[in-house]
């Protein structure tokens, strides 16, 4: 029990630094593209003490409290579910169609909180976010069909098992257009540049984000660090093959390799998104929806076909 | 719990992580984007534009003030979570700048909001606003920023001269001013969907 707890909060700070210093290089490494300097990679967590230390706060009553710690309560219940090595505590449950369940939820918490506030950018990003949630869900899951299919299983840890003997997912055709259309997805879930219509900075305002101040903000934050490392993991488990180590004879050095590995290939799946994301315009919400039942969903759709051959 | 113990990292992170609401008022607003992109990088201090007043830190005030522009300074101002600092840019923030006989511009910023830091110039180079920005970085760590704390303690005076310029009630007069335009409107569709039928 006690073990169990200590693993809990070891995974719980470790995803928080390491999504923060993910948050970093986003940054980064966009400045890198557009030719500056950047901030340093701590940036974020900077951004974050000053959000938390702020001497004033609203509050637009219990709904727009709720909602945030709905949301980084969501996310973190995420991260628990996703095979991390062997660290991961309730790996045994982590469903394929929970997980992905478990991370749109945070979505719907940052609503309730944007709604409530009753600021009309707020609203209006908010039925922008929900209408991108709903496109999204069709491409994702033709994907989740075609591993379960591929796999005969829906069990996150036994997918990462599997790839230990037959080689990764995306050296299967079929599995591989799954995997263009989940990044497609991906794209939209860490709300990068071609669709980032929820949050749209400059079109709305800030969209949801446009009410929260100081320790709400804040608290966003460690969500947004949180969700981006739960993402990036699930993608790298079930397309890229996770990482079991069991090569070291001491557990401790396995456990460090398998990190090491998982961290390399979520760099990689976080990559291709930020590079994606700086060179495409935003699109509209009508396109988005119209780009999402289209293209994503046929070669998920063909994905799922040829893994049922 | 004991916040002292915390408070250089604190300070730290609000002189390393200002966050700039965009409000380009006047022609300051065209010294923005050059900060910004890639060849003043501001971000490498962790500023940042945002489109948010409730999130943001550093309020510059790029350019002559109209009373207009005035209203929206002050109710952008009051959103924003307190330690707040304010630049003023420009000559025409300090005392009214080209613009000192003119009926429709403010003289004197200092009246009506409280200013850390001026940069003089008409416009001041991209490096003077760096300067400015260096010397408000300076402010905030060794504590002599405060204009968030003489608003609050002088905002009698503050109140006074807004009202003096405004007259009293003008939020809710600013608020309430479209709202016979709207009826207006609403009475004109109502009489052309009478004729229709």
């Amino acid at each position: 029990m006690f073990e169990v707890a200590l693993k809990a909060l070891f995974l719980l700070l470790y995803a928080t630094f390491v999504g923060f210093i993910f948050m970093g290089i986003i940054r980064k490494v966009s400045a890198r593209i557009h030719r500056r300097v950047g901030p340093p990679l701590y940036q974020p967590i900077l951004d974050t003490i000053k959000l938390l230390s702020k001497k004033s706060n609203i509050t637009h009553g219990l709904i727009y409290d709720f909602g945030i710690i709905y949301a980084l309560g969501a996310t973190i219940l995420a991260l628990f579910f996703i095979p991390i090595g062997s660290v991961s505590i309730l790996r045994a449950y982590g469903d394929l169609i929970l997980i992905t369940f478990l991370l749109e939820i945070p979505m719907l918490g940052i609503m309730f909180a944007a709604m409530s506030s009753g600021n009309p950018w707020a609203g209006l990003g908010a039925q922008r976010a929900l209408l991108t949630l709903l496109a999204i869900q069709v491409p994702l899951g033709f994907a989740i069909v075609a591993l379960a299919e591929f796999y005969g299983t829906f069990s996150t840890y036994q997918i990462v098992m599997a790839q230990q003997v037959s080689g990764w997912s995306i050296t299967h055709v079929s599995l591989l257009l799954a995997a263009i259309a989940y990044d497609i997805v991906l794209q939209a879930m860490f709300g990068k540049e071609p669709f980032d219509i929820m949050i749209a900075p400059g079109e709305i305002s800030l969209g949801p984000m446009v009410e929260f101040g100081g320790k709400h903000m804040g608290i966003l934050q460690i969500q947004h660090a949180i969700a981006l490392f739960a993402e990036t993991l699930f993608f790298s488990n079930i397309f890229l093959g996770g990482a079991v180590v069991t090569i070291f004879a001491s557990p401790v050095l396995n456990t460090i390799a398998s990190l090491g590995i998982l961290l390399i290939k979520q760099i990689a799946v976080l990559m291709v998104a930020i590079f994606i994301g700086n060179i495409f315009p935003r699109f509209t919400i009508d396109q988005a929806a119209k780009f999402y039942w289209k293209w994503p969903t046929i070669i998920a759709a063909l994905g799922a076909v040829l893994a049922s051959l | 719990m004991d916040w002292k113990l915390w408070e250089p990292l604190i300070e730290f992170a609000r002189k390393r992580s200002l966050w700039i609401v965009s409000f380009c008022t006047g022609c300051g607003g065209i010294e923005m984007p050059p900060l910004m992109t890639s060849r003043y990088d501001l971000e490498r201090f962790g500023m940042m534009p945002n489109p948010a007043p409730r999130m943001a830190d550093l309020f510059l005030i790029t350019g002559y003030v109209t009373p207009k522009t005035l209203k929206r300074i002050i109710i952008t101002y009051e959103m924003q979570p307190d330690p707040k600092y304010v630049i003023a840019h420009g000559s025409c923030t300090i005392n009214g700048g080209i613009y000192w006989d003119a009926y429709n511009a403010i003289k004197r910023l200092d009246a009506y909001i409280p200013v850390d830091v001026y940069i003089a110039g008409c416009m001041p180079r991209p490096e003077s606003v760096m300067e400015g920005i260096n010397k408000m970085m300076e402010m905030i760590e060794n504590g002599t920023a405060d204009s968030w704390k003489r608003y609050k303690e002088n905002y009698e005076w503050y109140k006074k001269n807004q009202d003096e310029l405004f007259g009293e009630g003008w939020r809710e007069r600013e608020a309430k001013r479209w709202i016979p335009w709207i009826m207006d409107d609403l009475k004109r569709v109502e009489k052309e969907r009478e004729k229709n039928d």
